[in-house]
């Protein structure tokens, strides 16, 4: 993939995410029917529902570049592997605020040791420690595999992690739109949240586009390509 | 040609007897552990809660801070005189050289359970098992655990600026499923219930140990090249 090509992806994706994303607060504050027993605060559902499904997908974009790039040491995975990583650190960032926001008025409680809750929050340690293993290494190439093996063992592990928080009961409601059954929700809702998914999505590719070209440029910068 | 499992019994071999002629990281550990029972003491208001009582989670959490101090050594003496070079330099597959360390490390870790679990019978009165051997189980396979992924890791930090104090920032959000279901075990054995109760906490501590030691054995060999 060219330059050319990697910007005008994110300039496309980026639009699409935005005009996608102003469409979702609309339903989400004008449209959307009010859930009955929670009330208005359930509207944060459509913000952090699609962040933590952008966040768990960024992480598995994160593992696969890695591995694909101790693979076959080819920098460009590298690249895409940090931009997924930092898009997905946002991600997970929006999922541990709007979490909390929630759960104050819903359940009465800031923090709860909730499954999920608890899981993004390792998950997003797991993300710093990935950053922190890069930039505490003096040879950058070496500073690449670490954090490439960080975000393999971190994903490994993911399934285990997972089984640690379900055990511990939880007042986090069971999955409502993902479940084999089909999803249990008010037909507005869904369309809402898939606006919402859909937007997010975009905006995450579009992120991840445009950071793939940073990373791409400061490694030509790097090797001399491009004067400083 | 030396088999591969010999090779790494020889890597082991080595790092046991350093430790053993230099007692570095046993004296640190041990003392650790006497004194994390000493602060547990006066850091648990007797008059709410017995110690006895929470004594899995603290046997569980003494054994990974411990561990730690000694895990983030692992590569210490390999970090001087150009000893790794020369130790990647010998014909010795990287993976063999994984199981080496982690199979010292194992048993050092083994060392570490079982000491935690006398100092706090001794402190804290704590109740044996008609049979501990199903505790000891726990213990061993958990620490076997530990141990793998913490010597991944320990290799990953001993190549960095911030060398060990990194360890358990990498460490602790991955060794959850360890701390949860070792001490769901360790607290279901001392409180008496047969051993057939805990056998599920055990697999997850056998796919965390599995999980560890294939990834360690898979991608030890990009940590150490440079």
């Amino acid at each position: 993939m060219s330059l050319a090509t990697v910007r005008w992806g994110a300039l496309v994706l980026g639009v699409a995410g935005v005009a996608l994303t102003l469409l979702f607060h609309w339903q989400v504050f004008f449209w959307v029917p009010t859930e009955a027993s929670m009330g208005i605060v359930q509207r944060i559902f459509y913000i952090h529902l699609p962040a933590a499904w952008v966040g768990f997908l960024a992480f598995g974009i994160v593992a696969i570049c890695s591995a694909v790039y101790l693979w076959l040491g080819e920098e460009k995975l590298d690249q895409a592997a940090v931009a997924a990583a930092e898009g997905g650190m946002i991600f997970t960032t929006i999922v541990l605020t709007s979490g909390p926001l929630w759960a104050r008025l819903a359940w009465g409680t800031w923090w709860t040791w909730d499954p999920r809750l608890t899981l993004t929050l390792l998950l997003w340690f797991i993300y710093l420690g990935y950053f922190l293993v890069r930039s505490s290494t003096e040879n950058p190439e070496r500073g690449r595999r670490f954090a490439a093996v960080v975000g393999i063992v971190g994903a490994l592990n993911i399934p285990l992690i997972h089984m640690s928080v379900v055990w511990f009961r939880s007042l986090h409601p069971p999955p409502i739109v993902a479940r084999q059954d089909g999803p249990q929700l008010h037909p507005d809702m869904l369309t809402t949240v898939f606006t919402a998914l859909g937007a997010w999505t975009l905006i995450f590719f579009s992120l991840f586009l445009l950071r793939y070209g940073v990373g791409r440029l400061e490694a030509r910068i790097e090797q001399g390509v491009i004067p400083s | 040609m030396t088999s591969w499992i010999a090779l790494a019994a020889a890597v082991a071999a080595k790092d046991l007897r350093v430790e053993f002629r230099t007692r570095e990281r046993i004296v640190v550990m041990g003392a650790f552990i006497v004194l994390a029972g000493v602060l547990f003491n006066y850091a648990i208001d007797r008059t709410a809660v017995h110690p006895r009582e929470i004594a899995a989670g603290l046997v569980w959490v003494t054994i990974v801070l411990s561990g730690l101090l000694g895990l983030g050594r692992t590569f210490e003496l390999e970090k001087e005189d150009g000893a790794m070079d020369a130790l990647l330099a010998a014909p010795l597959p990287r993976d063999a050289l994984f199981v080496g360390k982690v199979m010292a490390n194992t048993l050092l870790l083994w060392g570490v359970a079982f000491f935690t679990l006398a100092v706090f019978w001794l402190f804290f009165q704590l109740q044996m098992p008609g049979n501990p051997l199903p505790l000891f189980g726990v213990l061993l396979l958990g620490t076997t655990g530990f141990a793998a992924m913490g010597t991944l890791f320990g290799g990953i930090t001993a190549g960095t600026r911030m060398q060990e104090s990194l360890l358990p920032v990498l460490l602790f959000p991955l060794v959850v499923p360890l701390i949860t279901f070792g001490v769901r075990a360790t607290a279901d054995l001392l409180a008496g219930f047969p051993p057939e109760h805990s056998a599920p906490s055990l697999r997850v501590l056998g796919a965390f140990t599995l999980i560890a030691l294939t990834a360690g054995v898979g991608l030890f060999r990009f940590i150490v090249e440079d």
